[in-house]
Formats: structure tokens, sequence, C-alpha cells
């Protein structure tokens, strides 16, 4: 229940994180830390406008989508502290129950009958299919490495002691790392910032929607990005330190996991959209050779 | 340590395979010639002074500093930008690339050779075949060139493999192999590109009795 | 008792061609039913005692031939019961429309079928003897293919049903050589008992590979299945459900029973079977994509369904192989399950795109769209069979491919090398294949139910009747029960999967995992409910309007043209994905100095390579080579008296020349 806490304190800083170090470098005026949630606040005293267009799916498909991100926020550890679900082989609960919610945001998103939408929809829809893979080659070998198979299990057993596996964690937070951009489509694959047809996939999702619901998909935006940083998190804090520091290097890791997205996201371009796919698959090849660094590892690959 | 730099020298293969332009291949070239030298700075026994030198002179002298700045003369002489359209999708070289790799991994399992250090053997039989593969897929004279430095590579890694120490003889001759490589390739292409006009393989076709 | 019940049923199935038109649906209906009680009675017996079952039913001719019932073919009994009961309760309302055209007779012929249909099933998993499943299994593909051809005043119905009675006939003749081969090397039985006396002593791969073949071509396994997406579509609804659920099930079934008996060399059977199911998945959903035809989507996702019971009974082979008992129970436990799921979530979509038919006459989905405002309780159980299909928790389609993960992640940790690099392959396959179904299904509901009509033959749509929607509810309460409660399911699977192996701990084991999922599904849907009540409440002091999509406020849309169609949505994944799904673009460009362009069209076309290389190439070319032969039949009596001479003048002089 603790990790759960935590994990919500920290979700809404992170857009804001993200924002001021994007303004610095852009030498911007910077916007509040806290303005993402005044932005929620105001959201949340408004009524809304519904498309004569939609259905049912329409008003229960933010609901479904924050529901299943807030669930998928409870399988998540931090350090020693277990997640308030755990069981066996429960990242495949996680991964299918974030993909769930992602199927009712892309058919209320058809559901309004604009073509923008069905756009966003359609490149979303492609680009969640193509990332599922690496995540579960990355799970598969961490299990392997952990020799365990629930999330709990597999962060309490990680011990980064050998070179060996310095390589496995800085390879697997760099996949992670670009996973959380891809599934909150923030560059490189997308351009959060433009409202362009070339360049839109989650945006352009949720533009019919408005008020309460609007407010939802914000809040589910961030604790995304907070599970994510929740397990890039778990790499570096180690299980024998005291639960003080455990918390305190998590808030960091947090903050300077917002700060680096910032910082990727000044610097580094869009692709090209037609480039997409191939990019995705890329961190998927990745995903297998740590795949392949945990065989040797755990000496089934025998080399010289 | 030195399986940090056999990983990290996979991904760069795997970079080859996703990137299309030519400024990023020369790139990728200088960073492999550093990551063979921390291959090689890490894995040998007993180093010669005299060794060292040669080894640090044709890794990073030649490998990192001299063929790139030579490449880039070659690039910027023929204004070569971007790959295009290779004969094979982008989307599917990466499947390969990895296919590649795991090929080579479970062979050098196989092998189980105390003889030979497999370690080494699995990346340079991995590069040595992807550079053929790169060769293969791409339309340009440049990627040529590329592609025969990625299989040099390779087989610098194999003499490696096969030897504790490093036979004088072998890095000789591995040097020459580049340097007459990149010379004669980098002034074909010059030639080619003013006669031409252009820098695609078909052209070659051209030539044939 | 039951034995003379059955029998009675039998003849009484003579009388439906004696029963006045508006009767026929009530007998055929209450024989079903009848059926289905004698059915279930011997069901719940098995499952209830150790031993299987095994009684007399029929002596011809001093041979007495059994009925051998064990827990797996109650499990299939169980399958077939379902499928067929909702079955004939959708058809009531389906057939309707058809009542004034088709002859009595015709109508007599259909529900016969069906009936002969449940009950050659029925008797397919109750036999052993090879000469009597040979004969059910006949009456099956016979039966089947009457009711594929209901439709025959469309000459492609008829050249459809005669395609698929080929194939058909050509599975039976290898299943046929099979048990003849193993007759002729041992002298056994000639039944499948038999088979365990010729595994025991020879190589098991070669006949496993002929029996496969055969059952193959029933289950639908690439290369093999080209006949599976033209006659879907071709078959009325609730015969293509039928098929779909169960027939095709029937082939697994055969194939598990042959495994059954194989107790040596097993690991080359479970590579294969592994490698050719991951071959069916990705191919069969990657052309699902390409479809417009919604029937033939769906035949094309049951051939990737077929590929993920593939990979569990695959994996649960290579377990057996490998010794890592884990991999056995849980492959066999979840490709077993997602028997069952399938042919229940396969059955709703069928039948609620047989209603959508019903209503807009049309299965092209290019010309629906906005059907969810006139048919919104069939477009409710489409979306639940959508969500169960493509394996999203609560429902049943997750827990079939959890038990398949689980399996596979425990295996990951005690295997070696070898095995370790096949799980990977398998992971990664199943994950791209829950992918790819989530994209192939999102397209289908979006472009069938949402946004705006595309063309008109939507607007005289009404909603589906109480009997379809009776038959709906029937399954998705069942989908639902299995997604939720999946330990009430999984006393009876631990019985199925130890005639395999006897080490059926895994699965004791993973009963408090599956606990924690109903907890975790439960909790998920208080959640929504909780949150929706929170948002009832804020909205209620709030302003709510309903005005047109603002899209950016892009006021220049005409939305039956602007909407996104199904040919765009699937546009990006063939892009990358040409080689396999074929599809070719007609239209001419644009010129340069075309100042005032005339009009265009654009087609897309798209085919399936493999039925393209196996059948449509040999046979085309097997029609020119006849065509050039037949010069020679020129109907002209004076030229067939020559070739008679110059055949015996042929002779004459061969026999001269001391050559014959």
């Amino acid at each position: 229940m603790m990790s759960l806490f935590f994990i919500l304190i920290t979700a809404p800083f992170f857009v804001g994180i993200i924002l001021k170090v994007k303004a610095k470098f852009a030498a911007r005026k910077l916007p509040s830390i806290l303005q993402p949630f005044y932005d929620v606040a105001r959201l949340f005293k408004k009524g809304a406008i519904y498309s004569t267009t939609t259905s049912f799916i329409f008003k229960i498909a933010p609901l479904v989508y924050f529901v299943s991100v807030l669930m998928a926020a409870l399988f998540i550890p931090i350090g020693s502290l277990k997640g308030f679900l755990s069981f066996n082989a429960d990242f495949v609960y996680f991964a299918y129950l974030l993909a769930f919610g992602k199927f009712m945001m892309i058919i209320a998103a058809m559901d309004t009958g604009s073509s923008f939408e069905g756009m966003g929809a359609n490149r979303e829809a492609l680009y969640s299919m193509l990332i599922e893979p690496a995540f579960f080659i990355l799970i598969a070998s961490l299990a392997l490495f952990t020799d365990n198979n629930s999330f709990y299990g597999l962060f309490l057993n990680l011990h980064i002691s050998t070179n060996l596996s310095y390589i496995l964690g800085l390879a697997a937070i760099y996949v992670l790392m670009y996973i959380a951009m891809i599934e909150n489509s923030r560059s490189p694959i997308d351009d959060a910032k433009t409202h362009l047809e070339l360049t839109m996939v989650h945006e352009v999702m949720v533009l019919d929607n408005s008020g309460f619901d609007l407010a939802l998909i914000h809040i589910a935006t961030w604790i995304k990005f907070s599970i994510y940083g929740t397990l890039i998190s778990n790499f570096i804090i180690q299980n024998e330190w005291p639960l003080a520091l455990q918390i305190g290097s998590f808030f960091f890791v947090q903050m300077a996991f917002a700060g680096v997205v910032g910082l990727l996201e000044s610097f580094r371009a869009r692709n090209k959209l037609e480039k997409n796919p191939q990019w995705i698959i890329m961190l998927s090849a990745i995903a297998i050779v740590l795949f392949l660094t945990t065989l040797i590892i755990t000496q089934k690959i025998i080399l010289y | 340590m030195t399986y940090l730099f056999i990983i990290l020298y996979a991904i760069t293969l795997i970079y080859f395979a996703l990137s299309e332009r030519t400024k990023k291949f020369v790139w990728l070239l200088a960073i492999q010639g550093l990551i063979l030298f921390g291959v090689v700075f890490f894995s040998l026994n007993k180093i010669d002074i005299f060794d060292f030198i040669f080894i640090l002179l044709e890794t990073i002298v030649v490998k990192t500093l001299v063929v790139p700045w030579f490449l880039n003369k070659v690039r910027k002489h023929n204004q070569l930008k971007r790959e295009h359209e290779p004969y094979v999708p982008v989307f599917y070289s990466i499947i390969v690339v990895v296919i590649i790799l795991i090929i080579s991994f479970m062979l050098s399992n196989y092998l189980n050779d105390s003889q030979m250090h497999t370690q080494y053997f699995t990346i340079a039989f991995t590069s040595i075949i992807f550079g053929g593969y790169f060769i293969m897929i791409h339309k340009n004279l440049f990627s040529n060139v590329v592609g025969y430095l990625i299989i040099e590579n390779g087989i610098f890694l194999l003499s490696l493999a096969v030897g504790s120490i490093m036979p004088i003889m072998v890095n000789l001759a591995i040097l020459l192999d580049v340097f007459m490589g990149v010379l004669i390739l980098g002034l074909f292409i010059n030639r080619v590109g003013d006669t031409f006009k252009s820098v695609k393989t078909e052209h070659l076709s051209k030539l044939k009795d | 008792m039951i034995l003379f019940l059955l029998k009675a049923v039998l003849i009484l199935s003579l009388g439906l061609f004696f029963v006045p038109k508006n009767r026929k649906y009530f007998f055929t209906f209450s024989l079903h039913l009848a059926l289905v009680v004698i059915s279930s009675f011997l069901i719940f017996n098995t499952f209830n005692q150790v031993a299987s079952l095994k009684f007399p039913f029929l002596s011809l001719l001093n041979n007495t031939i059994y009925i051998e019932i064990d827990k797996l073919s109650a499990f299939f009994m169980l399958v077939i019961n379902f499928t067929c009961l909702t079955g004939i309760i959708y058809a009531k309302a389906y057939l309707e429309p058809y009542y004034k055209s088709k002859s009595s007779l015709e109508f007599a012929l259909h529900y016969f079928s069906f009936l002969w249909l449940h009950i050659a099933m029925l008797f397919v998993v109750m036999f052993r003897d090879a000469l009597a499943f040979l004969i059910v299994w006949e009456i099956m593909a016979l039966t089947a293919f009457l009711l594929v051809i209901f439709e025959n005043e469309k000459k492609e119905t008829i050249k459809i049903g005669i395609q698929y009675l080929i194939q058909m006939h050509i599975a039976v003749v290898f299943i046929m050589i099979g048990f003849i081969w193993a007759y002729s090397q041992t002298g056994a039985d000639f039944s499948f008992d038999g088979l365990s006396v010729y595994f025991e002593s020879h190589n098991p791969l070669p006949l496993f590979l002929i029996f496969f073949i055969g059952f193959g071509i029933k289950a639908g396994f690439i290369p093999l299945h080209s006949w599976l997406p033209h006659a879907h579509p071709a078959a009325p609804t609730h015969v293509s459900a039928v098929m779909s659920g169960v027939i095709i099930k029937m082939g697994i079934y055969g194939i598990l029973r042959v495994l059954t008996y194989i107790h040596h060399d097993l690991f080359n059977i479970g590579l294969f079977i592994l490698i050719s199911a991951l071959v069916n998945g990705l191919i069969g959903v990657s052309l699902a994509i390409v479809q417009h035809d919604i029937k033939k989507l769906l035949a094309y996702h049951s051939i990737e369904n077929i590929g993920i019971i593939g990979i569990g009974i695959g994996l649960g082979v290579i377990g057996l192989a490998i010794n890592i008992p884990a991999l056995t129970v849980l492959g066999f436990a979840g490709g077993i399950m997602h028997i069952l799921n399938h042919s229940l979530f396969k059955s709703l979509l069928f039948y609620t795109a047989g209603a959508v038919y019903t209503q807009t006459h049309t299965r092209n989905i290019e010309e629906l769209g906005g059907l969810i405002k006139k048919m919104p309780k069939t477009a409710l159980f489409f979306l639940i069979g959508a969500l169960a299909i493509c394996g999203l928790p609560p429902f049943n389609g997750f827990i079939s491919e959890f038990l398949i993960y689980s399996g596979m992640f425990k295996a990951l940790l005690s295997g070696n090398l070898q095995t370790d690099i096949l799980l990977f392959f398998a992971i990664s396959g199943l994950a791209i294949i829950g992918g790819l179904a989530i994209f192939c299904f999102t397209k289908v509901f979006s472009i069938v139910f949402l946004g705006t009509p595309r063309s008109d033959k939507v607007t005289h749509a009404k909603e589906a009747s109480t009997s379809m929607i009776l038959a709906y509810a029937l399954i998705a309460i069942t989908i639902l029960l299995i997604g939720l409660l999946p330990v009430l399911f999984i006393n009876p699977l631990i019985d199925i999967v130890s005639i395999f192996t006897k080490d059926t701990q895994a699965i004791q084991q993973a009963i408090p995992t599956l606990n924690s999922i109903s907890i975790s599904s439960g909790l998920f849907i208080v959640l929504i409910a909780l949150f929706w009540l929170v948002r009832y409440w804020q909205q209620k002091r709030q302003n709510i309007r309903k005005d047109a999509t603002w899209a950016c406020a892009y006021t220049g849309a005409n939305p039956a043209i602007h909407q996104y169609t199904a040919t765009s949505y699937a546009d990006n994944f063939v892009q990358i994905s040409n080689q396999i799904t074929n599809v070719k673009k007609e239209f001419k460009n644009f010129e340069e100095a075309e100042i005032f362009p005339k009009e265009r069209t654009f087609q897309t076309h798209s085919s399936d390579k493999i039925e393209d290389y196996l059948i449509k190439t040999p046979t085309t070319f097997i029609l020119n080579f006849l065509q050039k032969i037949g010069v020679f039949q020129t109907g002209k009596i004076q030229h067939y008296l020559l070739y008679a001479f110059a055949f015996i003048m042929m002779i004459f002089i061969l026999t001269l020349l001391n050559l014959i």
C-alpha cells in the first residue's frame, strides 16, 4: 500500500518538471512546477460537451483507461516495499491491463468519427503493438537473471554487483526509459507540443474529451510516467539500504528521470513518422541483446 | 569488463542496421574503433610496451581517427547524404541482425572448444556475416566500403579469439588490408563519382565486358 | 437406458422430413435439447469417476463397437453441446428471412444436417475403433457440406462447398493411410488403441506427421488452411459459428488423441507443433487485418487462435520431452482451456456479425458504420467478444493465455539454453500475436459500429430479435464467469491434463494465482463503478451539452467521407508486412500536365499468398495444360474411329518389332 502512496505522490510533479527543464533549455520563462495541478483542478470544475456522433463507449472509455492505469500502479514495488497486489507472473497481467486501457481509448477516438482522431488511434495501435515484445523480453531477461517470477520477487532479488550485471542494469534502464516515452507519446515518437496532423499520436486521440474525462486522462498520463520511473528506480535502490534511504533515493531518481526526459526532448528531434516502426523494433533488438547477456550471466551460454 | 565492450559492439551493429545516413555510418565506425581498443586493453594478459603502442596506433589512430576522416572527405566530395531505399527494408534488417546474433551465440555455445576464446568468436562471426549482409543490401558504393570495414573489424576480433597474445604479423596484415582497402576504394569512389555523377552500384555494371 | 434414449433420438431425427414447415424448428430444437441432456449425463458421470466410461453401442456382424469416454472426450462433448445449443437458438431468428424463399424440403435438409452434425461430432469423440471413427468423421464432413451450401442460389456457394468437400476428403485419406499403416506394421487393433502398439516400437515422427496433415486440414493449420476463409463466409452464420467453434476443434481432438499414445521421442514432435502454431498465429492475424469481409476476417482469426492452442499443446509436448512438469501441465491446460474459450467468443462474434449482416445485407465493413446507435445490444456483445478474443482481463481469453505464459516463465528459469531460446521465440511470438489481435479488433469494432455511417445500407438496421440476444447472453455470461472465477474450471482441467502427465502440482500451485486474478479483476470492476459514481456526482451540478464533433474545429469535414476507413486503418501495418499480406493498390497517378484532373478510382486488393502458390497456380497450370490436350476431343465420330485405328496400328507395329 505504501508503494502506491509514493507513486501517486510523485505523479503530479512529473509533467511539471519536464516542462520546466524544456523551458530552461529553450531559454523561455519557466512555468510553475504545480502548473499541471492547477490545470486539472480547473478541469474538475467544468462541465462537459459530448459529441452527438459518440455513444456510451466514449463515456466509459476514460474511466476504464484511468482505472487500468491505477490498478497497474498497484503491482509495482519500491525497493523492499511490496505492491498492493502481487502474484506469480503478474507482469503479464500488468501488460494486458494497460493494453485494455489502450484498447478503450483507441475505440473511443474512433467513436467520434473524425479523421484526426482516427489517425491518432491508428498510430497508437501500431506503436503499442510493436513495443509489446520489447517489454516482455526485458521482463523475461530480468526474471531469468533473478530466478523469480513476480514484480516483487524480481526486484527483491535484483543484486547489481558484478560487472556484467551493471551492463544489464544500464541497458534495462535505457530500454525502460524509451518504453516510457513511447507509451506516453513523447519524442521521438510524437511531439506533444505541436498540434499538427503530422506529429500527433496521443494528443490527437483526446481532442474531443472535456471536463472530468480530460482530467482523468491527464492524471492517468502522470501515473503512467510515475510507474515507469518507479520501475527504473528499482534498479538503483538496493534492498539492503535502510528504508529512509530507499525512499529518499526513490524521490531523487524520479526527479532525475523527469529531468532526463526533459533533456532528451529538448535535444532530440522527432523521428520522421514513417521511421517510427523501425525505431521501435530497434528497442526490441536491444532487449534481445539483453536477453542474450542474461543467458551469459546465468551460465547457460558458456563462453571462454 | 570485456563483456561490456562486446555488448556495446553488438549494439553498434544494431544501430548500423537501423541508420540510413552516411554520416552516422562513419560515426559508428569511429565508435567501433574505440570499443575495439577497450576490448584489447582489458583482455590481454601481458602486454609488451611495443605491442601496446602498435595496437594503440592501429585501433585509436587508424580506426577511430584516420579512416573516418578520410571517409568524411570522400563523403563531402561526392555529396552523399543518405542511403536511399536499401533492397531490404530497414524493419527487416534489424530482425536479420538479431537472428544473426542469436545464431552466432548458439553456434559458439555448441563449439565449446577450450582452445578458442569463444567470447570474441561470437561477436567476430556476427560482425563478418553482418558486414557481408550490409554490402548486399545497400545500393551505394560508399556503403560497400563501410561494410568492408565492418568485416575487417570482425577479423580483428577473430584474431583475438584464437590467441591470447596479438601476433604482430596478423595485425600488420589487417592494417595493410585496411589501408589499401580504404585508400583504393576511396580513390575509386572519387573517380566513379566524377565520371558517372553518382555512386550507385548499378552504374558499375556498365563496366563489364 | 441411456443407450436406448440415444438411439431413439437418432431414429426420431428422420421424422424431421415429415413434420410441417412451421413445426420443424421446434422439433429440431427439442431433439437438440434431448441430445444435450443425454450427453450431459454421460459427461457428468465421466468427470465423477476416475476411469473412463466404456459400454457397447452397436453390434454389427459379430463386431461390437464400443463407446469410450475419457475426460478429454467429455471436455470436447461439453464444448460441442454448448456451441450447438446456442447455434440452434440463434438459428430461429436467423433463418426467418429465408422462410418464404426456401422450400420445406430445403429447411428439413438443413435442420436434419444440423442435428446430424451435432450427433456425428459427439460420436467422433466417443468412438475409438478406426472404422467407426472414420464413418462418423465422414458423416460430419458431409453434413457440414450440406449446411454450407444452404444459400445455393449463389453459384459461388456451391463452388466453395465442393472445394470444402474435396479438401475434407483429402484429410480423410491421410487419416486412413495413418491407421492402415499402423495396422499393417503391427497387426494390432484397427483402432486408436492399436496406435499405441505402433508408437512403442517405431519412430513416432513420420506417422504423427501423416496424422497431423490429415487432422491439420480439418483444424486449419497453415498451409492446409485454404478452405477456411472461403467456407466460413459462404455458410449461414450459425453454421459458421459451429464450424469455427467446434468443427475445427475436432482436428485438434484428433491430434491430441494421437499424442496420448506417444511416450518417447517427443521433442521433435513438440518443436514441429510449436513452430507451425507460431506461423499460424502470426500469418493468420496479419491476413485478418487486411480483410474487408467481416466473416472472412473472423475466419482468419480462427486460424490465429488455432495457432495459440497449438502453442499451448506444442509447449506441453516439449515439456514432456525435456521433463519440465510445469511447462507440460500449464501448456496443455492453457491450450485445452483455449479450446473452450475460443468456441465461446468466436461463436459470439459470429452471431453478432450475422445479426449485422441480416439487418444490412452486406458483409463489407467499408459500407458500415455508426451501427451502435441502431443496434446497441449487438454492439455491446460484439465488444465483449472482441475484448475476450484479444485476451484482455477480466475476460476468459486472458486466463488461457495467462496459463501458457506462466508455464513459459516457469520453464525459462529451469530450462537449458535450447529451451530458453525456444521459449524466447514463443514468448515474443505470443506477445506480438496479442498486440496484432488488438490492432485488428479495434479496427473492426470501430469501423462497423462507431463513427458515422459510410453508406446508406445502415439506415434500415434494427436491433436483433430476442432469441438472438438470448444466444448472445448465454455465451457472454459464460465468458464472464470463466474470466472472473477461473478456479471453478481448474479441477476438471487438472483431470484432463493428468492423461498426459501425472505430475500436476504446477496447476495446484497456480490456483492461488488464479484467485488473485479473480480478486484483481473484481477490484477493477468495482473501481470503474466507483469512479463512474464520482463522475456522476461531479457532472450533476455542471452543464452537460451535446454538440457536433469538435475535432480541432475543422468544419469542412463531411463525416461519411472524411472518416477513417478500414483500408486506411490497416495501411500502416501493411507497410511493414506486405510480404505476408500481399496488398496491391490499383490507381492511376495524377500527371503533372493534367490541369483539370479527371475522376479517378482507387482499389485495394489483398490475396492469400499461400493459397495462391499452393492451390491457384497448380490448378491454373493443370487446367491450361488440359485445355491444350482437349484439342483431341473434337466431337466427331470419324476422328474417334481414327484414334482407335491408330492405336491398333501402333500396337501391331510394336509387337512386330518385339518391343511389347
